[in-house]
């Protein structure tokens, strides 16, 4: 052996490239979130749920050492994410061969560039957060979506979330059956928001509510009080939000009720989160203000999902976000696969997260169908007590076929 | 008459938006008319301002605020925010702008320009203490509920459509005799007189004897200020504070202060008035999606019109 | 004064042989394709700010319409679909028209007034862009976009080299193209403008029409700019992807590299968008390797200190260097 030190040299080397780590028994995961600027708060929360799942596996599967590392999508000059930091990191994933999961992105607009680069290379994405419909949907976006995103033919990207096709109708029928007769629509004319918000009035007008106005909002503006007062002056008795906590959601609470708007205020998903509380002030939505949100609140959750809330109390001394939930189902999906899967490459994984069916997940039991799409269609609906976010009910589609609810 | 109700409301709305924007303004123009720097750093130093008076209320405690302890604790804000901002003001021309006094003016902007992204950081870091008023630093980028010291009651009576509050009064209360006393400050003290010198002429002021280096020192401690008694103002009415406000502040600011003609104080004022209103205009009566859009197309439309602005005078330009 | 003087050559040169010792792929080929991209960008600023003396914190905006001109002519969503290389050239001449239009009404305007038009110029379009959606798709970015072809040969996006040397192409055709100009009649009335308008008036140059001209030249580099951009992201990203941070980030690349000086400019693209996407990632990768972050506290991730350090590193290099890295007379030929 000591004769032979160049072998040696040789082998140290191989052992430091990452090509090697993969033989040697290291299956790295990267998420690619926006991590520095405004939505850092909710993708910290997505990291943490992904770190648990790690943790709970003892961060090995089958021999195999996990590694994670969370990248950033956003660049410092944008404050958000970047369109080139997220080509880059889906680059940076591509060429890296012991990467064999990419838990991303948290905006449907990064996906839509990171998702054809990683469907080329065959690596499996999973998504805690976006919701645009077209990623996934036939018919729901342009007419060349989804099939520009799967330039392989083959299927790479899940998500976890309901898309807002499903979302916008559950919160337009919470208004409808509250009795409200005419609904004002703002929206941060986001991917997002814009989306939520348009599905929000098709459907509202087929149950025969009055839209009294419908528009974007500047969500780089210091107040919204003109437009409030204009709510309040067109004398509707509801207004949907269709935006999230960063795009100024919290602003546009508080200026309806400061302007003495008391009809009911409803948001989406993109709000729930105690940031959404704390920008817009507790007084300001007590009552008479909704979220909707795909799935069950943590505090709702049973069996695996009451696990989850309790593990990631002791984990980092905070109560799980919605969001959470979402980072650590992406996680646990994708271990899961991991753990399936009879050799541990990228295409076995992608074969195995596809295979996924009556997953018991935190979210209840559900399985991926062929858009990559969650069966999961339990929405509900909560309010805003003592500054707390209160489950009010469940809503939405009873599962699809396939798989049971808890 | 409703549509006059609407009409009046708005006309208040804009109104007290525009004088929160014109102190900010003040601050720019001040700063361009003696060195001319469009200084980037300012909408962030007023951020800056704010995060410092919700960590006083922190400190002081968040009970029920009513009365003289509410009113006790907005001038306790005032004052130390624009202490704070002052001097950090100060201390930034001192680091980042003063060792650049004879380099190009632009070399001057990208100082100021990495000021800004600097401050911004600090924000970011800032919102995150551990305080209750930061939600215990867990959430350091989200915006802030800054709470609502002053009261939002009709002044008007509650049965009145048009609403007028004591928020509405804070704003005119705070801002008007700033400006009176600014004006004072320059026109008839032996400062001001320094800072108009150094303003037409630095070279010529030395001579003079005038230590220009205080001089400048003084209007970025005056401007920094302002933007300190702007950032408490700003809080109270809008409530909410992020560590990204500082953009659009910052950006509504210069344009009014370029509206007004760069380096004319009423200018300012006025500039800001008319972005003021215009914002609330075109908010209530068109969409709110093209407002930014009408207001630049205005602030284009009145440069071709008038070179330097509403209240500016045909300078030649210094370059 | 050559066409190309020393530096320039040597810059080519070293870029061009680059990629022959880092592999065919990785962070090395993202950074310095958007270096190239933020190049064009920053020459065409170089012309309006550094020859001309005309102050443009609108650039972003002739990006933006760069990428979604060339987008809307070649994307297949859209009737046109003209092709890559038509695409270029029509992305171009619409750049040009583009700040030929702006620059007609205000370059009247003296100095930080036209600074704001030109602002507010970045703040319409991306609300044009944001609000326009049945044209521009809004916040959705339009794609996919077509690739380069030579011939029957098609250029894949993952043909990292390939479109390193492609966009290292576009930069040394507009740094001949830019050389040109400053030498011409028009490049030595802009520097003459630049130094005094009145007697420069007083030789008999026209100030409107010697503004214009820098102007559109600036305007379509940068809109050529956009334009690879998009191409090489094979989307439009959305309008955000245009706004005034990356108008500031333009100016950044010239000033810190040396107003006025074409090889200033290509340095100053290698140093800031080098420290954006290369510097600041490593610096956050080794801090993650480390163990650094994941923590709830915010001072713990080292993405949090991005802002910080790249500011000061702004206000370090124009302390150091207050007439940029390499200023015009240290680039031997012009000024």
């Amino acid at each position: 052996m000591t004769q032979n030190l160049p072998m040696l040299a040789a082998a140290l080397a191989l052992a430091f490239s990452a090509s090697a780590l993969a033989q040697s028994g290291t299956l790295k995961i990267v998420s690619s979130l926006p991590r520095t600027g405004s939505a850092n708060a909710q993708t910290g929360t997505i990291v943490n749920g992904i770190r648990m799942a790690i943790a709970e596996v003892g961060g090995k599967i089958d021999g195999y050492e996990i590694a994670y590392e969370d990248w950033d999508d956003a660049s410092p000059q944008r404050g958000n994410w970047d369109p080139t930091v997220e080509a880059q990191n889906a680059n940076k994933a591509v060429t890296d061969p012991a990467i064999v999961g990419y838990i991303g992105t948290f905006n449907s607009g990064a996906a839509k560039i990171a998702m054809p680069e990683l469907n080329k290379a065959g690596l499996v994405m999973i998504s805690p957060a976006n919701t645009y419909s077209g990623l996934t949907k036939p018919g729901m976006g342009e007419a060349n979506e989804p099939a520009i995103y799967r330039p392989s033919g083959s299927i790479n990207y899940f998500r976890v979330v309901p898309t807002d096709d499903l979302q916008g109708p559950v919160a337009a029928e919470h208004v409808a059956g509250s009795g409200a007769k005419k609904v004002f629509i703002l929206h941060d004319r986001e991917l997002y928001g814009k989306g939520i918000a348009d599905v929000f009035q098709k459907r509202a007008k087929e149950l025969g509510l009055e839209v009294a106005g419908f528009e974007g909002i500047d969500t780089k503006a210091s107040n919204y009080k003109s437009l409030c007062q204009k709510v309040k002056f067109s004398k509707a008795d509801a207004v949907f939000f269709g935006g999230t906590t960063q795009s100024n959601g919290g602003q546009v609470a508080k200026d309806l009720r400061s302007v003495g708007f008391t009809g009911m205020l409803v948001v989406p998903d993109g709000c729930r989160e105690e940031a959404f509380i704390q920008a817009a002030g507790a007084s300001n939505l007590e009552g008479n203000t909704f979220v909707t949100f795909g799935g069950l609140p943590p505090e709702q959750l049973t069996g695996r999902g009451a696990e989850f809330c309790a593990g990631y109390r002791t984990m980092f001394g905070t109560e799980p976000e919605a969001y959470a939930v979402y980072g650590y189902e992406a996680a646990r999906v994708l271990l899961d696969a991991i753990k399936r899967a009879p050799t541990k490459d990228r295409a076995a994984i992608l074969k195995a997260v596809a295979e996924t069916k009556d997953f018991d997940g935190a979210l209840g039991i559900w399985s991926f169908d062929s858009n990559g799409d969650t069966t999961n269609r339990v929405f509900s609906i909560s309010s805003v007590k003592d500054g707390k976010f209160v489950f009010e009910r469940r809503a939405g589609d009873a599962p699809a076929e396939g798989t049971k609810a808890k | 008459m409703e549509w006059v109700d609407f009409f009046l409301q708005q006309l208040i709305t804009g109104l007290s938006n525009g004088m929160i924007i014109a102190l900010i303004a003040i601050g720019y123009t001040m700063v361009y008319g003696i060195i001319e720097l469009i200084n980037f750093a300012h909408g962030d130093l007023f951020m800056l301002g704010a995060f410092l008076a919700l960590t006083l209320l922190g400190m002081l405690g968040l009970g029920d605020w009513s009365g003289a302890s509410a009113w006790a604790a907005v001038v306790i804000m005032l004052i130390a925010s624009a202490g704070f901002c002052g001097a950090l003001n100060w201390g930034i021309d001192r680091l980042a702008y003063k060792p650049l006094r004879s380099a190009s003016k632009l070399s001057l902007l990208v100082s100021a320009i990495g000021a800004s992204f600097i401050l911004v950081n600090l924000g970011l870091f800032w919102g995150g203490l551990p305080m209750d008023v930061f939600a215990g630093g867990v959430a350091a980028a989200a915006p802030k509920d800054f709470p609502a010291l002053v009261p939002n009651t009709n002044l008007l009576g509650e049965e009145s459509l048009v609403q007028f509050t004591p928020k509405d009064v804070l704003v005119w209360v705070v801002t008007v005799p700033l400006m009176i006393g600014l004006t004072w400050i320059v026109t008839r003290t032996r400062l001001g007189k320094a800072m108009r010198a150094t303003a037409q002429n630095p070279v010529a002021a030395r001579l003079m004897g005038i230590d220009t280096d205080r001089v400048i020192g003084a209007t970025f401690l005056i401007g920094g200020a302002l933007g300190g008694f702007a950032s408490v103002i700003y809080s109270l009415y809008n409530n909410t504070i992020s560590f990204q406000m500082g953009y659009r502040a910052g950006m509504d600011a210069f344009t009014a202060a370029v509206l007004g003609g760069i380096g004319s104080m009423p200018g300012a004022v006025a500039g800001a008035l008319v972005i003021g209103l215009v914002r609330s205009m075109s908010d209530a009566y068109l969409e709110t999606r093209w407002t930014n859009t009408i207001v630049f197309g205005i602030l284009v439309l009145i440069l071709i019109f008038r070179p330097s602005g509403l209240l500016g005078s045909r300078v030649k330009e210094k370059v | 004064m050559r066409l190309l003087p020393t530096p320039i050559l040597a810059y080519f040169a070293i870029m061009a042989a680059l990629p022959l010792f880092m592999g065919t792929s990785g962070l090395f080929y993202d950074a310095f394709q958007a270096i190239f991209v933020f190049s064009l960008v920053g020459l065409g600023l170089n012309v309006v700010t550094g020859f001309t003396g005309l102050l443009n914190l609108g650039m972003a905006a002739f990006m933006a319409i760069g990428a979604y001109t060339f987008a809307i002519l070649t994307s297949d969503i859209y009737p046109f679909q003209i092709g890559f290389w038509w695409g270029i050239v029509a992305t171009v001449v619409i750049g040009a028209v583009a700040g030929f239009l702006l620059g007609a009404p205000t370059l009247g305007l003296s100095g930080d007034y036209l600074a704001i038009v030109t602002m507010g110029f970045g703040e319409i379009t991306l609300d044009v862009l944001k609000n326009l959606d049945a044209v521009t798709k809004g916040t959705q970015g339009i794609n996919p976009l077509p690739r380069p072809t030579f011939g029957s040969w098609t250029l894949e996006l993952q043909q990292e080299r390939g479109w390193y040397w492609l966009l290292l192409g576009f930069v040394l055709l507009a740094v001949l193209a830019v050389r040109r100009l400053e030498r011409s009649r028009s490049g030595r009335a802009w520097l003459s403008i630049r130094e005094d308008a009145l007697a420069s008036q007083c030789m008999g140059i026209p100030p409107k029409r010697t503004k214009m001209i820098a102007f559109s030249t600036g305007s379509a580099l940068a809109a050529l700019g956009g334009a690879l951009f998009a191409a090489l992201l094979s989307s439009t990203g959305e309008p955000a992807s245009y706004d005034f941070q990356v108008s500031i980030l333009a100016l950044c690349i010239v000033i810190v590299g040396g107003m006025g000086s074409v090889a200033g400019t290509l340095v100053g693209a290698v140093v800031m968008v080098g420290m954006n996407s290369l510097v600041l990632v490593k610096l956050a990768d080794w801090a993650g390797a480390a163990g650094v972050g994941g923590a709830s506290n915010v001072l713990a991730s080292p993405n949090n200190w991005k802002y910080l350090i790249f500011g000061l590193a702004l206000i370090l290099v124009v302390r150091l260097k207050p007439d940029g890295l390499l200023p015009p007379r240290l680039e031997g030929g012009s000024g």
